[in-house]
């Protein structure tokens, strides 16, 4: 009910919308407590996530939401799109695997960066990654 | 110091000595670091500058598409003859940075302005041209031989 309230929506359709889920996911990883380097490890996730949702999919959806487990607060990050989906997920989470010329470091960053992350996605059908960082 | 054009309303690209000093402003979108790039080579060919300096302290995020753009940008003022220095990285980019697995071989990082100063002035010395007036000469830190043997004299290399 109360995460209902705050959680925020960022469509994503261009990189000007990559850039306001960042800093939107910076601002509620503050919010519930992070550290500046934890806050900056969010903010490149999202941004890792969000760039992956207009380079592939060309359109989707983050959602931030606070969240608290076991008396810790945290952010959740869901990222959406209806997109191709990813054929192999384990080989688009390799170090050094990229098809869209970057330098393969999205995905695999964003999981390192990260306290949770999942991945699903079906080929045809998009692709949803979830992602939650905790207060130390 | 001499303002050139730069991206937004800002003045990022900036000519200093043989330095050409790029302000990287926060929060670029992938068209505005592009159009950054570009704006770099175009002045290091008007200005033959000697050394791109990318000054990162504006910047609270590098995620890996900024990573490819230092790569990128160093690869093509390499080839116009300018090497590529970075500075001003916060302590929260730098941790996110190598957490990411980002590595940027080839490039001189330095902590700020003066240190990239004292790198590029140092470096022309050793090529022979003229020092900054006023400005003594430095150890080499940069060079794997020199460090080695703090007390080389320059004079002799």
């Amino acid at each position: 009910m109360g995460q209902k309230s705050t959680e925020t929506k960022v469509a994503i359709g261009s990189d000007t919308d990559v850039i306001v889920a960042c800093q939107k996911g910076r601002l509620l990883a503050s919010r519930v407590g992070l550290s500046i380097n934890e806050q900056a490890a969010v903010a490149i996730a999202v941004l890792e996530v969000a760039r992956n949702i207009v380079k592939y999919a060309g359109r989707g959806q983050v959602v931030l939401s606070p969240v608290c487990r076991d008396g810790r607060d945290g952010i959740l990050v869901v990222a959406r799109d209806e997109g191709p989906g990813i054929p192999d997920i384990e080989q688009a989470l390799q170090d050094g695997y990229s098809t869209g010329g970057g330098l393969g470091l999205g995905l695999s960053g964003a999981k390192r960066l990260m306290d949770e992350f999942e991945i699903m996605s079906c080929e045809g059908e998009g692709t949803t990654v979830t992602m939650r960082k905790w207060a130390r | 110091m001499e303002e050139l054009d730069g991206v937004g309303a800002a003045s990022t690209i900036q000519k200093l000595e043989s330095l050409l000093l790029v302000a990287v402003p926060r929060d670029l979108t992938d068209r505005d670091v592009l159009r950054l790039r570009r704006g770099v080579l175009e002045s290091v060919r008007r200005y033959r500058s000697r050394w791109v300096l990318l000054d990162f302290s504006r910047v609270d995020i590098c995620d890996s598409f900024f990573g490819r753009f230092i790569q990128s940008t160093a690869r093509m003022a390499g080839l116009m003859g300018s090497e590529v220095i970075i500075s001003g990285l916060q302590d929260a980019v730098i941790e996110t940075m190598v957490e990411l697995g980002m590595t940027l071989p080839n490039i001189h990082a330095v902590l700020d302005l003066d240190d990239a100063l004292a790198l590029s002035r140092e470096q022309e010395q050793q090529d022979g041209g003229m020092p900054a007036p006023g400005v003594e000469p430095l150890e080499s830190w940069e060079d794997e031989v020199v460090v080695a043997s703090p007390f080389t004299n320059l004079s002799e290399v």
